[in-house]
């Protein structure tokens, strides 16, 4: 078994026997039920397909859950010293970093293949001009977008993560990063440079969501998700090899 | 073989630990030893790769820490002064997944745990949560992870404080019968018992090592007085490396 598999294991195993794994996972289930629910009403008799609303249901949730899901990957190992340990175990910090930013990831993939069931549970009471307007293809390509969503959130929460001690400072300041800043940045853009809009359309990355959901991939979307999430995943990788020089 | 030379450390400008050389080998314990502040901690840490020198080198069998620090630190085992564990883990899943993490051969995780287990006299608490333990029993799980992948140099971070009489003895015993395949290296302030059984003593004095001597060639009591003379007053005496 490789260091990464065993890392991946252990937090993986630490998320399902403690509440900072499971409780946040029942709470983003309810909110996004309720919050699926809400939209199914609000579009009822729209041109939102079961997809779409799934997706922007679950999307502007995911950023919260995996901030929450990270803040513990290295504060809490930060805080009672048992980075030392794992900074002495003859392995990359990059190897460390992506064990538990994959134990978070899977964490959250399990969480939002659960919230697939909503849409799926409704389909049987469907008319059936609506249930023939459903594509499997679309279902997946939403899966896609949601799941890039949550790399990166998962990336950008690991990253925050070794910054700090305190783990609830460090889920505050993932939320402000992964939530705050784009909308603000979206927001500042609308109201001081509105000619600037149609450039920054990807911004709120809910946009994301409805393009790929209704069959606009695009791969310039894919890209960017990639690469910051490898970005992320980098900054972190190295943070953690200067706490060496400077501990 | 463990080899320092002319080790520099600074925190920000403030020199922390100053031009220090020495050597070990397996056999040898190695007891360094100073008043709080002199740097012991800060020459572990350096040693077990958590900082780096500004100028120096770090050899373990010729390995260098800083040109290949991966083999480097395969090379070694290190005991916190903070002995951090998982608490949520039993002692046998804690020694099991270092074990992995540390790359053993999944044939071998079995015998170096069932190995290192009976050495620290943890048998009767493997399947015991690290939450329920007493801090002398914590201090035993961290040591027999240090011990785990049979490492060419133990680097040990005041092993013995917080531990009573009986375990302080324990854990004597454990490191007098695994120096014969490691170089033992300790920091510590018990002087009288370290005496007892390291066989080499390093005296650091505000980050400059004032002081080497074996033990074997003085008289403990002699050695004890000199040994704390320097602690004190950093005066150079005995056999500077």
């Amino acid at each position: 078994m490789s260091a990464l598999q065993v890392t991946w294991l252990r937090e993986v195993r630490t998320f399902r026997r403690s509440f900072t794994g499971t409780l946040p996972i029942a709470l983003f289930l309810a909110v996004v039920g309720w919050t699926f629910v809400m939209s199914l009403r609000k579009s009822d008799g729209g041109v939102l397909q079961l997809q779409t609303i799934w997706g922007v249901s679950v999307s502007p949730w995911i950023p919260v859950l995996c901030s929450v899901l990270t803040m513990r990957l290295f504060a809490e190992e930060r805080a009672t010293g048992m980075i030392d340990l794992l900074l002495v175990i003859p392995m990359r910090e990059r190897t460390l970093v992506f064990g538990k930013f994959l134990s978070a990831l899977t964490m959250t993939v399990f969480a939002v293949s659960l919230s697939s069931l909503l849409p799926l549970v409704i389909v049987p009471w469907l008319s059936p001009s609506l249930k023939s307007a459903l594509h499997p293809t679309a279902f997946a390509m939403t899966g896609i977008i949601l799941l890039l969503q949550s790399s990166l959130w998962c990336a950008v929460g690991t990253m925050v993560s070794v910054f700090f001690r305190n783990q609830t400072m460090a889920a505050v300041v993932s939320i402000l990063l992964c939530g705050g800043i784009p909308l603000a940045f979206y927001a500042v853009i609308l109201v001081w440079l509105p000619e600037l809009r149609l450039n920054a359309t990807w911004m709120p990355l809910i946009t994301n969501v409805y393009d790929f959901s209704t069959g606009l991939v695009s791969t310039y979307a894919i890209a960017f998700y990639l690469v910051m999430t490898g970005l992320s995943l980098f900054i972190c990788s190295k943070t953690l090899a200067l706490l060496r020089l400077r501990s | 073989m463990l080899e320092v030379k002319n080790i520099t450390f600074s925190y920000n400008t403030q020199e922390t630990l100053g031009n220090i050389t020495f050597d070990a080998a397996p056999g040898e314990i190695l007891a360094i030893v100073g008043a709080n502040g002199a740097g012991k901690t800060t020459l572990l840490r350096l040693l077990a790769c958590l900082l780096m020198q500004d100028s120096g080198n770090t050899l373990i069998d010729g390995v260098d820490s800083l040109t290949r620090p991966i083999a480097y630190r395969a090379k070694i085992g290190y005991l916190s002064e903070r002995c951090p564990l998982y608490d949520e883990m039993t002692v046998e899943e804690y020694l099991t997944y270092r074990l992995r993490l540390k790359g053993e051969r999944q044939f071998r995780v079995r015998r170096r745990l069932d190995e290192v287990i009976t050495q620290c006299r943890l048998d009767d608490h493997r399947k015991t949560m690290i939450r329920l333990l007493s801090f002398g029993f914590r201090k035993r799980v961290g040591m027999a992870e240090a011990l785990t992948a049979h490492p060419p140099v133990l680097l040990l971070d005041d092993p013995l404080a917080g531990l009573d009489l009986p375990q302080r003895k324990q854990t004597a015993e454990v490191l007098t019968s695994v120096s014969g395949r490691s170089a033992i290296i300790l920091a510590g302030h018990e002087i009288s018992f370290l005496l007892e059984w390291c066989t080499r003593f390093l005296v650091l004095h505000r980050g400059r090592l004032v002081g080497s001597y074996r033990v074997n060639d003085y008289e403990k009591d002699l050695l004890q007085h000199k040994i704390e003379q320097q602690m004190i007053h950093g005066r150079e005496e005995g056999h500077q490396l």
